[in-house]
């Protein structure tokens, strides 16, 4: 099972691409949108994109929209925006472009395993 | 921290006659544990002073605040899980079928805690009964002051809200006040949150005018209580639910004792009790 961690903060890819490894994934990254999109294409397989909102070059509102309307790829991953956009209108934003939960941060390990839970995502005791 | 075996008996009777509630030596952690933030907030040094001070006002605030801190557990939205699928696919339904459209609905979340266990209820019959805001209505008892007050206001945190609710339903019944998030008066207006003693005579006296009761919710409480008082706990609710109600307990309870009055059903391998 693959998860793809996007975020332009390196410690929160490693922070939060930790968690995904306990739990059962393989992590790959990308700071952008840009780049999340070509690992979208080299890894049609991926379970789940951990997604922050804001990024330079591509934000990942644009590329959840983007990665939404790219059907032909054959990937449905479940997407969690994992942001500091805390706002009710940015969340409705959000699931109104196709994200399937949300976490408002600072997140810990317990927030991110029950928001996988919720989305019927594999869990690997660890 | 030491305590001496003196003091440590005598808060363990406090408590167990004041809740209930049984602190063996094997729980002499958690008390310790649950009991430091009151020692800091109170600036008493050590845990024997905390019981001399109880011991001599046995009603005055410290004494309540330590059955407080024995008692308040954290809860998620939605624990567990399985309790709401099964309201959800087996229980709603069954009894919308039986009492047939526009009747009351009472549910009982008898050990409410800060109000996450009633709250996942009325967001699952928002969701699968028909008006459920007009004839779902939710009693939460709980023992501690601090945990109906938070309840009562409605008002969690960030961290609270994003433990087992999913975004989709925060987004709909919650409103955002800054970093917080507060339930909407619509589901608000299902749930009412009162002091009750599970371990008390006067319990019915509280709980009945919200009865007779079609679901109730005894979860992770019992394990607390001595086997007499299980029975007896479980005794007084089943005197307040309606026949073929249902009793939904923690995973590994059991409604220990009063079988002969249960019958047990499997739903996704786990129990459920319905009164017979």
């Amino acid at each position: 099972m693959k998860a793809l961690v996007v975020d332009d903060a390196k410690v929160v890819r490693v922070t939060l691409g930790r968690i995904m490894k306990q739990i059962g994934y393989e992590v790959l990254e990308a700071a952008d949108g840009a780049q999340a999109l070509e690992q979208m294409e080299a890894n049609p397989d991926t379970a789940v994109v951990m997604l922050d909102w804001n990024m330079p070059v591509m934000n990942g509102y644009d590329f959840l929209v983007e990665l939404r309307g790219r059907p032909e790829h054959g990937s449905d991953p479940k997407v969690i925006m994992v942001t500091t956009e805390t706002g009710m209108g940015q969340m409705l934003k959000a699931l109104a472009a196709g994200a399937d939960e949300y976490i408002m941060k600072p997140f810990d390990k317990d927030m991110v395993v029950s928001k996988m839970e919720i989305l019927g995502l594999e869990v690997a005791e660890g | 921290m030491s305590m001496t075996d003196r003091e440590f008996k005598y808060l363990s009777a406090f408590l167990l006659k004041a809740s209930g509630i049984v602190v063996n030596e094997d729980k002499m952690y958690l008390l310790r544990s649950r009991m430091q933030p009151l020692l800091r907030k109170y600036k008493i040094a050590s845990m024997d002073e905390l019981a001399q001070q109880v011991r001599s006002n046995e009603r005055g605030p410290l004494a309540h605040a330590v059955v407080d801190a024995m008692t308040t557990n954290e809860t998620l939205f939605f624990r567990d899980q399985y309790p709401y699928d099964a309201l959800k696919t087996l229980i709603f339904p069954e009894i919308v079928h039986s009492k047939g459209v526009g009747k009351r609905i009472n549910i009982w979340s008898a050990a409410s805690s800060r109000g996450q266990e009633g709250i996942s209820i009325a967001l699952t019959a928002m969701e699968s009964v028909p008006q459920a805001d007009r004839r779902v209505r939710i009693l939460g008892t709980d023992l501690s002051d601090e945990a109906l007050a938070y309840a009562n206001e409605g008002l969690y945190t960030q961290m609270e809200v994003q433990r087992g609710m999913p975004v989709k339903l925060l987004v709909r019944f919650f409103n955002q006040e800054g970093t917080n998030w507060r339930v909407c008066p619509e589901l608000k207006a299902m749930l009412t949150f009162k002091k009750a003693n599970l371990v008390s005579d006067q319990l019915s006296g509280v709980v009945r005018p919200h009865g007779p009761f079609d679901i109730v919710f005894l979860r992770n409480v019992l394990i607390y209580f001595t086997v007499d008082e299980r029975k007896r706990v479980i005794d007084r609710i089943a005197a307040n639910m309606v026949k073929g109600g249902y009793l939904i307990t923690g995973a590994t309870e059991v409604a220990q004792g009063v079988r002969s009055k249960w019958e047990m059903v499997t739903f996704k391998n786990k129990r459920l009790w319905k009164l017979k």
